[in-house]
């Protein structure tokens, strides 16, 4: 699974997700791709999960990129406990993104085995999110 | 060669975000015409109409006869600006051209005789490092796309712009190296990954441990 090398800090701010993606909002590396439309976190776990249905489900051919990466600590208490004594401890690590961000990016499959691989992919993940293909390549 | 389609479009008046909003809200996208002799004019275009154009290969590559207000100026587009989520179009600019304007235009890449390459047939993956190759030429002869035979390429070659042959009068803007547009790579194979990787659980939770007990203390 995705995670960092190494952290200046073990834990941080749960933060919120306000606004929209202001970069990786369209189309790099690949010819399709999964385009978010809600915000969330993604853990580590959910990225892998994804990737996984992608490639299994494009049969090994052609390729994926992965747009997003896991680098902030999440952290939990552990069942049971009183609340105080200090922050839980980091459990995962999961990706901040905004709506617009593309997540995955796939390449060297027809445009229907992409389809299908990326919306399985999106079965995996805590939030909507659309097909897009570039600009000019029709429905 | 470039294509010409019509597109209908009214003048705008006023600018800034607050009247190219207000020109959304009536269902039309705002436009700039700039370039040749004219002054920068500013236009709107219906949003059902452009979308149209948009979804059709090779939009940048278009020449469009743009009617305004009855008067057709001959018009190249140069930039789209999409909403990030829905990819709507907020603005698009358009270049004043006539046949024989030289200008420098993205053209699209297309891979043809894929099932011809004995490395894809092998399992080799069709790498594109360009989907566009950016190309110096007349207005009036853009071609429609370039064109890659990839019959014979095994895994590990690469097809550089060499290799493609370009119309008379269509040179490559990075003319000075033959760079790379696609190559074979060897099929990844997928490792899986260990099931768990608890060592490194493990340490963070015995730090907290640590941690916790000397704020108790």
């Amino acid at each position: 699974m995705l995670q960092p090398k190494r952290t200046r800090y073990r834990k941080q701010f749960k933060g919120r997700i306000h606004g929209l993606a202001k970069g990786g909002t369209t189309l790099t590396f690949g010819a399709y791709g999964l385009k978010a439309v809600s915000p969330n976190r993604i853990s580590a776990r959910q990225i892998e999960a994804a990737r996984r249905t992608i490639t299994r489900h494009m049969k090994r051919a052609g390729r994926v990129w992965i747009r997003i990466f896991p680098d902030v600590p999440i952290s939990q208490k552990p069942a049971e406990i009183r609340m105080g004594k200090g922050k839980g401890t980091p459990e995962f690590w999961a990706a901040r993104v905004k709506p617009g961000r593309i997540m995955f990016e796939v390449d060297g499959v027809p445009r229907d085995v992409a389809r299908q691989a990326l919306e399985l992919a999106a079965a995996k993940l805590p939030i909507e999110t659309r097909f897009v293909a570039r600009l000019g390549d029709e429905d | 060669m470039a294509e010409t389609h019509g597109l209908a479009a009214t003048k705008r008046s006023g600018s800034g975000t607050g009247a190219a909003r207000a020109v959304r809200r009536e269902g039309r996208v705002p436009a700039i015409i700039y370039g040749g002799d004219g002054e920068a004019e500013s236009i709107a275009i219906e949003a059902r109409l452009l979308e149209r154009e948009l979804r059709k290969p090779s939009f940048f590559g278009t020449l469009l006869d743009m009617e305004i207000d009855g008067t057709k100026t001959r018009v190249l587009p140069r930039d789209v600006q999409q909403h990030p989520v829905t990819d709507f179009p907020l603005h698009v600019d358009f270049l004043r051209v006539t046949e024989n304007t030289r200008i420098n235009v993205d053209v699209a890449v297309h891979f043809i005789n894929e099932e011809e390459s004995p490395g894809l047939t092998k399992g080799g993956v069709l790498n594109v490092v360009r989907f566009e190759v950016e190309v110096f030429c007349r207005a009036g002869s853009i071609p429609e796309s370039l064109i890659v035979d990839l019959t014979g390429t095994e895994v590990g070659d690469s097809i550089h712009i060499s290799a493609v042959s370009l119309p008379d009068g269509v040179r490559p803007v990075e003319g000075d190296r033959d760079f790379t547009i696609a190559t074979i790579a060897a099929p990844t194979i997928e490792v899986e990954p260990e099931p768990e990787d608890e060592g490194a659980e493990g340490e963070g939770e015995e730090g907290e441990g640590e941690e916790d007990g000397g704020a108790e203390e």
